[in-house]
């Protein structure tokens, strides 16, 4: 394999507390490593900065719902073809690209590992399939538990506590499945939508038919993920997205989780003031005041980027409130036993409140927050945006010149409801955006030696020329090195390379399947024996992250 | 299976429901399915009795080796002026997906929608989106089951058995949901219908948009059908599930895109304040993925036309109209259909293919190769491969074509 001396460059490793250092990094056999010899390739980065490569730990690239949004919009990505090349295949982009463009589009942006946030167990297959099918970028998916109609009844029968069924069942679903971790979304809610067009209000409602609660899903299957030591802490969609008010129902799960290590997602959907059916207000301050007493939660914002946006959920009521303010195209799919899906187009506009509320808010949890470990960059791509507006999202961080230039195009009812205007004029720098990409996503999934550039980390690398405009420099990264093999130099990908797998895996007793079987035979139509994935051409080539538990 | 052993748990691939609490057992030439399936067991019979002296490969129906086919093949395809890839009915998802490598580097048009037009009901989703669920939940939910135009009972034959209908089923509500079929044909699946609805086919997309109309608690005017429309829509509204399956009967011809349409608009519509869903019934067991594979590699499902460098989507009802001067077919384990005078045909099949310049074996997915199938709800099921045999997947051939005709 290639061995490269990256020369000279200004190095951003916050992992290693390493700000701004200037440096020789060297990276061999797809590690880094602490020097190379005379014959490695040279890379003269001076003037320039070398971080890690991008980590993004929540976004919807892959499986049957991103698959059916792009059947869902074909004239979204009429306007952005994809050439082949000799190296790479053809393709669309948009907001939903197809797969080979999503891994060349990530690889051009200096992102290296990307988790799908949103995988059915049951649609494992086809997520894995697709995930083949994007090229240059490891990848992992999350899959859906908490709507699961055989874990309900585990939870039931364990009273709602953490019980060594349950932990055996969790960690037979991730090796059947090939997941990575535990994604909750709106815990019970999904249920009601599939059985009555209903939702949950509070933690405390019953899940009709099931005799659990949303707090009993959250304890059994947080604490369940939390007591295996998985890579990654249960990864929470918390109830009642989108809907004014929601903030106690976020800071009510983040209470009934706390002690758990914890993430959660999209925080800036789930921040809001208000009361049910009216105009929201932003509490940013009061959720960003909690993760700062409690080290063991963290967030990812999904931030709104003001244009066109795809929603996709597996929360299907929120879609149906989407589809009846739009009144546009509308994908509702329920997938039998585990979760729902819908999926609607959708547009944020700076000049709606509603829209620049949310954007404001996003901007409140990134620049509020005190400690950028806790709260990493997202637009839960593709619904708060596309993961190709990150620069410019950085620039909003880092320029609060161009940041109030921007905020004054905004509604302004909304943008005084924030505390944007209270001379937030906080800028991030380069260390800090370098945590919010790369450091902190792969700290917090697990990913020991992804997110740095210590001796012995995967040589994923991207250098960036340091340009003042820092949307363009985050747009086109000068080098990036995937796997200690140059990937992309000038804005040119120059490889096709797969990229790995990453999976988890958890011991189990085997004879957990005397349990599942019967029940999976009494709810699913696929035959428990034909569940698990077991075709190596599926799961290969992968790297498996043992839980520390 | 060459030699009569114990029962073999395998997913079925003879329909598009692919089922996989089967059993398949070999007894003499016949095949066994338990639960029984007249088409899956004649589906298995059918690449089990091809006879073991059959040509591996074939030029002009004249017996040769893999290798001077596959060379063959190789050399009209990188001649080929227009090239089409089509079929794939029993094409699993790697099949498809070796397929669709080789067509971007043909730049050749992809049909998975049949190149007959059988199927132009597709675009209609990506107009208005639509609302669709998983067997097992409109087996578990569906108190009201809507069969329009279609005869399961005789293309997919357990597809009631699975939806809770019937002496074995096993729906979790308890008792049979009610069926209904819209249908003038006395098919076998109208013979189980609890309530039938008899309009003849021209009738449909005005019943579908009168049914829209009632739904909104407007006035229909003079309608031939308006009890009726009437009847079906107090059923669909007594219920807090239901469920439309509809396929060919009802997408294909003229008109076929409004009609189902009009079917979506009238789902979505009656899912405001409760839970409806509709299902297509593709007949082949590939078709379904095949149309994935082309979703997440190109962006667009259904024909997409790759000659311009990139996808580009067909929206021509039958794809040959787009494909204009197509020279060179390449037919991908499914059927075949009319390519008219001037296209030499290659075909990649695990079943005899006669009149074709190049045909090359191949082992059938689900009876002598393993691989991945979508179910026609989406969900992806393993193939296996319970009779061993020596000829190669289409994905391997398909991928062998790649690096033949790479520059």
């Amino acid at each position: 394999m290639t061995a490269i001396r990256i020369s000279g460059g200004r190095i951003h490793d916050p992992a290693n507390d390493v700000d701004g250092e200037v440096r020789d990094l060297c990276v061999e056999d797809g590690k880094v490593v602490a020097e190379v010899g005379p014959e490695a390739r040279r890379i003269d980065a001076r003037g320039m900065v070398v971080m890690p490569g991008g980590v993004d730990i929540h976004a919807h690239i892959a499986g049957p719902a991103v698959n059916a949004a792009r059947k869902l919009s074909p004239d979204e990505r009429r306007d952005h073809p994809l050439d082949r090349t000799e190296v790479l295949r053809s393709g669309t982009g948009g907001l939903v690209p197809s797969t080979f463009a999503t891994g060349y589009r990530y690889s051009l942006l200096g992102y290296t590992t990307v988790v799908e946030a949103a995988a059915p167990p049951l649609a494992a297959r086809h997520v894995l399939s697709e995930l083949r099918d994007t090229p240059m970028i490891d990848k992992a998916f999350l899959i859906l538990m908490g709507n699961n109609q055989v874990l309900f009844q585990l939870i039931r029968e364990s009273g709602g506590a953490v019980s060594p069924r349950l932990r055996d069942a969790v960690a037979w679903w991730l090796q059947a499945t090939g997941g990575y971790g535990v994604k909750l979304v709106n815990p019970g809610g999904v249920e009601l939508w599939k059985q009555s067009n209903g939702n949950v209000d509070s933690l405390d409602d019953q899940v009709a038919g099931y005799g659990v609660t949303p707090r009993q899903v959250l304890e059994a299957i947080g604490g369940t993920v939390h007591e295996l030591g998985l890579p990654h802490p249960v990864h929470v969609h918390a109830n009642n997205l989108g809907v004014p008010g929601n903030a106690d129902t976020t800071l009510e799960t983040m209470r009934t989780l706390a002690g758990r290590q914890a993430h959660f997602a999209h925080l800036q959907f789930h921040s809001y003031g208000g009361k049910p059916g009216g105009q929201p207000r932003s509490r940013a301050p009061e959720l960003v005041d909690y993760l700062s007493k409690h080290p063991e939660t963290t967030a990812d914002v999904g931030q709104v980027m003001f244009g066109p946006a795809m929603t996709m959920t597996a929360d299907a009521q929120v879609s149906a409130v989407l589809r009846d303010l739009d009144g546009g195209k509308w994908i509702n799919h329920d997938t039998e036993v585990e979760t729902g899906c819908g999926i609607v187009p959708y547009t944020y506009r700076a000049g709606n409140y509603v829209h620049a509320l949310q954007w404001g808010i996003g901007l409140e949890l990134f620049l509020l927050g005190r400690d950028p470990w806790q709260v990493m960059l997202s637009t839960d791509h593709p619904n708060g945006g596309s993961f190709l507006s990150y620069p410019k999202l950085i620039r909003l961080l880092m320029d609060s010149a161009f940041r109030e230039d921007q905020m004054g195009r905004a509604n302004q009812r909304a943008i005084r409801r924030t505390a944007l205007l209270d001379g937030l004029d906080r800028e991030y720098t380069l260390n800090e955006i370098a945590i919010i990409t790369r450091a902190a996503p792969a700290r917090r999934l697990g990913l020991t030696d992804k997110g740095h550039l210590g001796i012995g980390a995967d040589a994923d690398v991207t250098i960036y020329h340091d340009r003042a405009d820092r949307e363009e420099m985050f747009a086109t990264p000068r080098y990036v090195i995937k796997g200690g093999e140059l990937a992309v130099e000038d804005g040119d990908l120059r490889r096709a390379d797969d990229g790995l797998l990453l999976s988890s895996s958890a011991p189990f007793d085997p004879e957990v399947s005397r349990v599942l079987e019967p029940l999976f035979g009494d709810r699913y139509t696929v035959a428990f024996e034909h569940y698990p994935v077991r075709d190596p051409a599926l799961r290969e080539p992968a790297r498996i992250v043992e839980a520390a538990g | 299976m060459a030699e009569p052993g114990p029962p073999t748990p395998v997913t079925c691939a003879g329909c598009a429901i692919l089922c996989d609490d089967v059993t398949v057992e070999q007894i003499g030439e016949t095949v066994r399915l338990a639960p029984p399936c007249g088409l899956g067991a004649e589906w298995f019979s059918e690449r089990v009795r091809r006879p073991a002296n059959a040509p591996a490969a074939t030029i002009r129906d004249r017996p040769t080796d893999v290798e001077t086919a596959l060379a063959r093949a190789a050399e009209l395809l990188r001649g080929a002026r227009r090239p089409l890839l089509h079929g794939f009915g029993g094409a699993t998802i790697q099949d498809a997906q070796a397929a669709l490598a080789l067509a971007d580097r043909l730049g050749a048009l992809v049909a998975t929608d049949g190149i007959d037009g059988a199927w132009p009901g597709a675009p209609a989703v990506p107009l208005r989106g639509a609302s669709t669920a998983t067997l097992g939940e409109i087996r578990d939910r569906a108190r009201l089951v809507v069969i329009w135009r279609e005869d399961p009972e005789t293309t997919h034959p357990r597809l009631l058995d699975r939806l809770g209908f019937g002496a074995g089923a096993s729906s979790r509500m308890g008792s049979e949901p009610t069926l209904m079929v819209v249908d003038d044909r006395d098919t076998a699946t109208a013979q189980r219908a609890d309530v039938r609805f008899r309009w003849a086919p021209e009738h449909d997309l005005v019943a579908l948009t009168s049914l829209h109309v009632l739904q909104r608690g407007l006035a229909l005017g003079t309608s031939p059908l308006g009890a009726e429309l009437q009847g079906l829509l107090d059923r669909v509204t007594d219920v807090p599930h239901a469920a439309f399956m509809y396929g060919p009967g009802l997408s294909a011809g003229q008109g076929g895109q409004r009609r189902i349409l009009a079917l979506g608009e009238l789902v979505r519509a009656l899912s405001h304040d409760r839970h409806v869903v509709t299902l297509a019934l593709p007949s082949a067991a590939g078709t379904r993925g095949a149309q994935d594979v082309l979703a997440w590699q190109t962006g667009y499902s259904g024909n997409v036309d790759l000659a311009s460098g990139h996808p580009e989507l067909v929206t021509a009802t039958q794809p040959l109209e787009a494909g204009e001067g197509v020279d060179v077919s390449l037919r991908i384990e499914g059927a075949g259909g009319e390519l008219g005078d001037g296209v030499t045909a290659i075909a990649l099949s695990s079943l005899p293919v006669e009149g074709v310049e190049v045909s090359i074996r191949t082992a059938a997915a689900g009876v002598a190769a393993t691989g991945t199938a979508h179910r026609l709800d989406g969900v992806p099921l393993a193939l296996q491969a319970p009779l061993p045999g020596e000829a190669p997947t289409a994905a391997a051939l398909l991928t062998r074509l790649l690096a033949e005709v790479q520059p």
